[in-house]
């Protein structure tokens, strides 16, 4: 019915963009073509600049009532076949947590942007990461989750593209947990030439084969197939406990322990595959700073400086994927520390999680926070010499 | 024995069991809205050359919705409470040719999903939304819902309700659906050739089926029944004396206009003609 | 690592006099008319007009890894508050411009050089006080023209402003360029 204008999708080249712009145009080269979303600062650009180009590559934007709303509308929007995705901020990341936990359990591929700006409640309109722990757990339930952490506008590109390969890979929902930092900033952003970007769409089960009689639509593999609305299939999504055919008459706790834990594995099993971090300047190093996200940028300076300038041989490591957890990578890499230094924009969220992997490695792990503002290389810096005098 | 001729579009078996019997109360009216619904998309199929998987039923959560769960041969999805028009809105923005079929309670409807609900009937998507009003939350046990009449006992109310109740189609109408109507359980011709018609109207269509919960009032389902034909009036005789007191059902109001969809393609097929200058 | 090469350029004022603008203006020039790397940047609070509103472009022909200005090479200050800001966070010999018909309390020049330019009433001269911006770009480029060609400049000024104020907003430009030119002895 409408022209899929895959002519009209992002150039290859350079271009100059606001994060939130990548973020959108990361979208529509992945094959994005509904978008729902409802107005929040600082997210409400990346809604924007999706009402702008949408309808132009033939594809179709909503302003939702709320953020419940939206979400649920991507549930639809994905089983009825088409790529989906809103953007929000926290206040509106919270409201959509059930929604997500739904579309865990009925393995529904969307990508939700969490703009993270200070709370709890209104907070303010700056630049936050306090929603890292609420994107692991904000869902209820059990299974897992993909959690990407862009750190400047040619990831806000990249990330967004590979949230949509990975939710179809995976037949998962994805986040993409930015900051006002990077999503507010102007950037230089190089889109690659066509052949060179790769977009994963979802296996249907006529990709394989399988007929409507024998589909079963939660079963077939590790990563079911995924039938779509229209088709013939009569798919039924479901989201009470159920058995791979859908059927969720004959309730007991194998059954259960089976449904969830698959869903669970899925993707925790796959770590490896899934989780990408970046690491500079290991080799020799007595301490390490681990950052994700905007903070990386600040980290590399500071790190830069620390070894150019104070002769401290601080190693950086990036988690560019924070959920699934990339513990066994890290502990495969990481070697003897005296301190991990964790700089973070809340209280010192991702700590745990580094602190559980590496507690072994290391004498300690030290917090650096910073609320509502991004690091300075002066912050990081100075509380790490703080630390070693 | 002869088969229900509705049971063709349901799944019987399937590799991990039986799927029937539904989990209805004996008595319940959803089973016989399912039934209804059915005889609808039966007749479009026979008559406008509609297919089975041109159907996709949508449901939130509570008795009603439990209807668009595993046991229906349609493309089917089970939601969330409140949430199945904002699903529904998704679902028609990926593929407008689907026939989108929303079954929805009246505490799913107008309580928790309330903003969804004007919502939905504001933009006129090409839908039709069945609410199955029983007055109450039935699977929870029998709660206060806003269509509760005022001075009912129930759960949450153990001392009478004082809140006046919705007309959920007066809420549709002025929300703006385009085709509007109320029936009963009791009156399934005129449910089933209104299902009919809502499906074919292009935009909201929005039928409220007020239906007997005889578990949580306690009233035997054929005195319930009786009451629901006693207690209703056709809307040509609502204006009469002896309509005092009797909910007023028929269709409501019946508008051509143009569904969102169609709107939204207008701006679709403008930017194809013009070269796209995007920064 | 190049990092050490970066260019700090802050551009501060209220809400409404079109500092973000010209902050993108810069950056666009710079990278994709220049070829460069540059990061441009903004903070403001929710008010659309009357509060404290910054851009900021850090240009480097590195890597740029902190995005936001250290110690500014150049601030242009529109008001009063945002000199009282930000004076403080710029480097030994920084280029400070201020209009001094917005700015009466002037700091005495120790560690930077301070230009008065007149961009308010450049920019009732070509029309509107909405040029003032521009006029502030102008002035800018004279001090950074070694940095960044002209016609990039002027050409990201064309591509990012209303078509219908494209050749007034040139003019400002021009004049505020032109006044520094003719003002002012530009030193290394």
């Amino acid at each position: 019915m409408s022209p899929n204008r895959t002519d009209l999708i992002l150039p290859p080249g350079a271009h100059y963009l606001q994060g939130s712009q990548a973020c959108a145009e990361g979208a529509i080269t992945a094959g994005c073509r509904v978008y729902a979303g409802y107005p929040i600062t600082p997210a409400t650009e990346i809604m924007e600049h999706a009402a702008h180009r949408l309808p132009q590559v033939g594809g179709r934007f909503i302003q939702m009532e709320d953020e419940i709303g939206s979400a649920s509308a991507l549930l639809g929007a994905s089983w009825a076949g088409a790529k989906a995705m809103t953007a929000t901020s926290s206040p509106g990341f919270s409201l959509m947590q059930e929604v997500i936990s739904f579309a865990i359990m009925t393995e529904t591929p969307l990508v939700i942007v969490d703009v993270q700006r200070p709370g709890p409640g209104q907070g303010y309109i700056t630049t936050s990461q306090e929603d890292v722990m609420q994107a692991r757990w904000g869902h209820h339930g059990e299974g897992s989750i993909i959690a990407l952490s862009p750190a400047s506008v040619q990831d806000m590109f990249d990330f967004t593209l590979e949230a949509f390969n990975l939710s179809e890979r995976w037949r998962t929902p994805v986040l993409l947990m930015a900051e006002e930092t990077v999503a507010h900033m102007r950037e230089r952003l190089v889109v690659p030439s066509r052949d060179e970007i790769q977009i994963v769409n979802r296996t249907r089960p006529k990709d394989l084969g399988i007929a409507p009689e024998s589909y079963l639509p939660y079963g077939h593999a590790e990563v079911p197939p995924m039938a779509v609305w229209g088709e013939g299939y009569a798919v039924n999504h479901v989201s009470l406990v159920h058995h791979t055919d859908g059927n969720v008459t004959r309730y007991n706790s194998s059954v259960h322990l089976e449904n969830v834990s698959r869903i669970h594995r899925k993707i925790e099993d796959h770590v490896d595959e899934i989780a990408r971090i970046e690491t500079r300047w290991l080799e020799g190093c007595r301490h390490l700073l681990v950052c994700y996200g905007s903070v990386s940028r600040t980290g590399v300076e500071a790190v830069l400086e620390a070894r150019e300038q104070r002769n401290i041989p601080l190693a950086f490591i990036r988690l560019k994927t924070l959920w699934p957890f990339p513990e066994r990578q890290l502990r495969a890499i990481v070697p003897e520390v005296d301190t991990i230094f964790v700089p973070e924009m809340n209280l010192g969220m991702m700590k745990h999680p580094i602190t559980e992997a590496l507690r072994d490695r290391c004498r300690r792990v030290v917090s650096i926070p910073s609320l509502g503002s991004l690091h300075s290389p002066e912050l990081i810096l100075d509380r790490i010499c703080e630390e070693l005098a | 024995m002869k088969k229900h001729p509705m049971l063709k579009y349901l799944k019987e078996e399937a590799p991990a069991g039986p799927r029937l019997p539904l989990i209805m109360c004996p008595g319940c009216g959803a089973g016989q809205v399912l039934n209804y619904a059915l005889h609808a998309v039966d007749t479009l199929i026979r008559e406008d050359g509609l297919r089975k998987e041109d159907f996709v039923f949508i449901s939130g959560v509570g008795c009603s919705s439990r209807l668009a769960s595993h046991y229906l041969n349609f493309d089917s999805g089970w939601t969330l409470h409140g949430r199945a028009l904002a699903v529904a809105t998704g679902a028609l923005l990926a593929n407008p040719g689907l026939k989108v079929i929303v079954l929805t309670g009246d505490g799913d409807a107008a309580a928790i999903g309330g903003n969804h609900f004007i919502h939905a009937c504001r933009r006129n998507l090409n839908m039709t939304i069945l609410c199955i009003n029983n007055g109450l939350y039935g699977m929870t046990g029998g709660q206060v819902a806003p269509t509760t009449p005022i001075g009912r006992t129930t759960t949450t109310t153990p001392y009478g309700n004082v809140e006046e109740e919705f007309d959920l189609c007066r809420l549709a109408q002025t929300a703006g659906a385009a085709y509007v109507a109320r029936w009963s359980t009791a009156h399934p011709h005129q449910t089933i050739k209104t299902i009919i018609k809502g499906i074919r109207k292009k935009g909201t269509a929005f039928v409220e089926i007020l239906s007997q919960c005889p578990v949580h009032l306690k009233t035997a389902p054929a005195e319930m029944f009786r009451d629901l034909k006693k207690n209703t009036v056709p809307l040509k005789k609502a204006g009469k004396s002896e309509a005092k007191g009797r909910i007023p059902v028929g269709v409501f109001c019946d508008i051509d206009k143009p569904d969102w969809v169609t709107r939204y393609q207008e701006i679709i097929g403008r930017l194809e003609r013009v070269e796209s200058t995007h920064e | 690592m190049n990092r050490n090469q970066r260019f700090e350029i802050r551009i501060a004022g209220f809400g409404g006099q079109g500092v973000v603008t010209i902050g993108k203006i810069l950056g666009i020039a710079f990278s994709i008319h220049g070829g460069r790397n540059s990061v441009n940047t903004q903070s403001y609070g929710p008010e659309s007009r009357g509060g404290a509103c910054r851009s900021e472009v850090v240009v480097s022909d590195g890597e740029i890894n902190y995005p936001y200005v250290r110690k500014a090479d150049v601030l242009v200050a529109l008001s009063q508050v945002a000199l009282d800001t930000y004076l403080e966070d710029v480097k030994v010999g920084a280029i400070i411009i201020i209009d001094p018909q917005a700015i009466k309390n002037v700091p005495a020049p120790e560690r930077f050089r301070l230009y008065p330019v007149p961009t308010l009433a450049i920019a009732h001269e070509i029309g509107d006080v909405k040029y003032q911006n521009t006029a502030a770009l102008g002035a800018l480029y004279a001090f950074i023209a070694e940095m960044i060609r002209e016609f990039d400049l002027v050409q990201a000024l064309r591509e990012n402003v209303p078509i219908a104020t494209v050749d007034r907003n040139v003019a400002a430009f021009e004049k505020g360029k032109k006044f520094v030119q003719s003002t002012f002895v530009l030193e290394k």
